[in-house]
């Protein structure tokens, strides 16, 4: 295992328009033991606005170049050395500063660059069928729709839960937006590498930026932009709710529904991977299920599929649950037992934090059957495998199932499928025995993100 | 009495011994025939014998921090009583308001001539000339700033054009998270300092840092006040030595960019050192005998090391006020003061950082 040399931190720059750029007193980044791995540098207010007129006033990328340079980025990406780090090194670093299982983060990375290189085509599947790519496409001269951009500047407010937050921006560098990414201070290292893979492979600096900030200065980068993605939680949905220009992305309450006319016996292998998978800790993780029947079978056999899992640190090879700072661990433990007040713990009910002796613990899943459907605490969402198991009936209706990124559906009720399919608030349904956190390049997260950034212009051609 | 007078009179580079400064002041301020309304009663309140005890600037610390009690006291008490018929109130200025109610204090005028003195003397050392059209864009009417600035501006035979600020309603929007009513209000601040750098012949540019960071967003007034302006001062608020740096090295490379720091209950404003390269860490001389600085540990009250950083503690001892041992909401580098100065010197300013605790539990994010 490489270990990065202490008496020579490691600095992460911001990557500016003219290049990287170092503040005089860089920040530090710690692992989850609370040893500084890396400093980095947190850029004012006064960079940001200068970075972002910079990208204004840079092109996009010629779309002929586009193909081969995300090619060779995913190449970088995936197996080249960037800002001093090969990439198993780059991955023990986002496995010890995020907590995220070694094996987690070594899928994304491989992930992403599938990702990088599909970037292109992932984004031009949003395009209308009706709107042309361009003014050269013979369809115009008789009158037609041309997709077009509807900024120049795309801001990113990334957050550090797991790399593959990454993967989506790409979309608005392939459609020609110029983009800032804002990276999480916890882990940085993943949109560092990204944006240095990019560079490497030929985005000119003023085009693409990397500017790590404070929380303050973090809105001036979104507010700089012409559309941005902000991730958070309930508190930042609500806050740019109002704002056309800003697409937030909240907690994703991610659901498995399991009807009567389903046996789930056949299928706890996909919803224990749904919940615990990625290491419990993304947004398309299962956060509840919903048993048309008594849940309590259900809910003890995910339990003790969960309650086998080890304890490891990060960068072992065999850890599979997330682990962070012990006194967040102990915070996070107390937490969840305020909120499963009145539900009934198969699982973590005397805690889930497992000290691993070093400053840091181990996140370990935590299993609660509730009374009913509309229980509050399937509204819960924690940073590890966490799920609620609740009885659901017909009665019930799709009230419960709102507000929901990812629903697995296992029923074969089409009435019921049709339902769910049109209820708004349920942004993804995968039907039948498929995982919450499936994701492809090409299908939309929520949905495309091109419906955020670009536009379908008349466009008339009488020459 | 007749030499009290004479070193409590003293101007700002008389060179009087600070501690013997100290002295008669605190003759002056606790002796029932000089001192003022408020001092008096107050003193009896205190555990030590301010006319026996303080033998010196240190023991300006046996001081309680005294300065809440400026939101309520009334002008007329603050006002020494030594001056008799002949005190002349210049001007009432209240603090921003940062923390509360705003403190009160107040201006007599010859504290007046010795703050605009020291200001104008080490403007001059900055190279500032003298005539000239300065644009101030600051806070007036209650607040300290905006009036030493435009004294400033006369002493040097200038005339100072200025732009109002109001930082108290900024604030509340701030804490309101109205973001876009702070940056309407911004660009009206903004609108009016480009009609003036338009049409009139400005040397000398006076902002708060917001307001060059919101300049610096405009390429044609970047190109104008580089093209024009001998020396901006920035001040009011705190500038990050990465900003100093960005300012003075990328956006007005051909402007001398000169800190100033100062607040209401200093009644006056310390000038950046002169002869500091943009990568230098932003030194304030204090001014002895009448503001002198510590950087003390927040948690002891210790003074920290030789560049360490720490609370500032601002006294401010004159004939016309005394507000002795007040803990700023700054924190500094501790620096040696210039030659002849007393207490420390103070650098890289930068407000008290706020702890945030981890509240978000809920979420992956």
């Amino acid at each position: 295992m490489t270990t990065v040399n202490v008496a020579d931190p490691l600095y992460l720059d911001a990557l500016g328009p003219r290049g990287a750029y170092r503040t005089r007193v860089p920040t530090s980044v710690t692992d989850v033991t609370g040893t500084e791995v890396a400093r980095l540098s947190l850029v004012p207010p006064l960079f940001v606005t200068r970075a972002m007129a910079a990208l204004r006033q840079a092109g996009p990328i010629p779309a002929a170049d586009l193909d081969a340079l995300l090619a060779a980025a995913a190449d970088a990406f995936a197996s080249g050395t960037i800002g001093g780090l090969n990439v198993r090194e780059y991955e023990h670093l986002v496995s010890r500063t995020s907590g995220t299982p070694l094996s987690v983060v070594h899928a994304a990375t491989e992930g992403t660059a599938r990702f990088v290189r599909q970037a292109r085509s992932s984004a031009w599947r949003g395009r209308p069928v009706g709107a042309a790519g361009g003014l050269r496409d013979s369809a115009v001269r008789e009158g037609h729709a041309v997709w077009v951009r509807q900024g120049d500047v795309f801001a990113v407010n990334a957050s550090g839960n797991h790399p593959g937050v990454h993967r989506l921006w790409l979309e608005a560098l392939a459609l020609g937006y110029r983009v800032a990414v804002r990276p999480s201070r916890r882990e940085p290292f993943t949109p560092y590498r990204l944006v240095g893979a990019l560079r490497q492979a030929g985005v000119r600096d003023d085009q693409l930026v990397l500017l790590p900030t404070d929380h303050r200065t973090a809105d001036t980068v979104v507010r700089d932009a012409d559309r941005a993605l902000v991730y958070g939680g309930d508190d930042v949905v609500a806050k740019y709710a109002n704002d056309p220009g800003v697409l937030p992305q909240g907690p994703g309450r991610s659901k498995i529904l399991i009807t009567a006319d389903t046996d789930w016996r056949d299928h706890v292998d996909t919803i224990v991977a749904s919940v615990a998978d990625e290491g419990g800790t993304a947004c398309v993780n299962a956060t509840a299920v919903l048993f048309e029947g008594d849940p309590a079978p259900l809910a003890q056999a995910i339990a003790a599929r969960l309650s086998a899992l080890p304890s490891l640190p990060p960068q072992d090879e065999r850890a599979v649950l997330p682990v962070c700072p012990r006194e967040r661990a102990q915070a996070l433990s107390a937490y969840l037992g305020t909120v499963a007040a009145g539900t009934r713990a198969w699982l973590g009910g005397d805690g889930i934090a497992d000290d691993l002796g070093d400053g840091s613990a181990v996140l370990r899943p935590a299993v609660h059957q509730t009374d009913s459907a509309d229980a509050v605490q399937l509204r819960s969402e924690l940073p590890f495998p966490c799920v609620w198991v609740a009885p659901w009936s017909r009665s019930d209706g799709i009230a419960p199932l709102r507000d929901t990124l990812v629903l697995s559906a296992l029923t074969r009720d089409g009435e019921l499928l049709d339902a769910l399919l049109s209820e708004p608030t349920i942004a993804n349904l995968y039907i039948g025995d498929q995982p919450t956190y499936w994701m492809a390049p090409g299908v939309p997260h929520d949905s495309y993100l091109s419906d955020f950034l670009m536009r379908s212009k008349a466009v008339f051609d009488a020459w | 009495m007749t030499d009290e007078l004479t070193i409590l009179d003293a101007g700002p580079f008389d060179r009087v011994d600070p501690d013997e400064f100290v002295r008669a002041a605190m003759r002056w301020h606790f002796d029932p025939a000089t001192g003022s309304r408020y001092w008096l009663e107050r003193a009896a309140r205190l555990n030590f014998d301010p006319r026996h005890d303080v033998k010196g600037v240190a023991d300006l610390g046996l001081f309680p921090d005294l300065a809440d009690e400026l939101r309520g006291v009334r002008v007329a008490d603050l006002i020494p009583r030594g001056y008799g018929s002949g005190a002349r109130l210049l001007n009432v200025f209240d603090s921003g308001g940062t923390t509360g109610a705003p403190k009160r204090v107040i201006q007599l005028d010859d504290w007046m001539r010795h703050s605009t003195e020291q200001v104008n003397r080490r403007l001059r050392a900055h190279g500032l000339p003298d005539g000239g059209l300065w644009l101030t864009v600051a806070p007036t009417g209650p607040h300290l700033v905006g009036d030493v600035l435009q004294r400033a501006a006369a002493g040097l035979g200038s005339v100072g054009l200025s732009v109002d600020m109001d930082p108290r309603w900024v604030r509340k929007l701030v804490a309101a998270g109205r973001a876009d009513d702070v940056d309407a209000y911004t660009d009206h601040l903004v609108d009016q300092c480009r009609r003036i750098l338009l049409s009139q012949d400005i040397g000398v540019i006076a902002a708060t840092t917001p307001l060059l960071e919101r300049f610096a967003r405009e390429d044609g007034l970047v190109e104008m006040i580089n093209g024009s302006a001998k020396a901006i001062i920035w001040g009011g608020t705190h500038m990050d030595p990465d900003t100093r740096e960005l300012l003075s090295t990328e956006v007005f490379p051909d402007v001398p960019v000169i800190g100033m720091y100062g607040n209401t209950l200093m009644l006056t404003a310390l000038m950046e050192r002169v002869g500091l390269t943009a990568s230098e860490p932003c030194v304030f001389d204090p001014v002895s005998p009448y503001v002198f600085l510590t950087v003390v540990d927040p948690g002891t009250g210790e003074q920290v090391e030789v560049g360490e950083r720490g609370q500032v503690v601002v006294s401010h001892v004159s004939k016309s006020m005394l507000i002795p041992n007040n803990m700023e909401r700054d924190t500094a580098l501790r620096v040696r003061p210039d030659e002849g100065h007393a207490g420390d010197a103070v650098a890289d300013v930068a407000p008290v950082p706020t702890v945030k605790g981890e509240t978000v539990i809920e979420g992956v994010y």
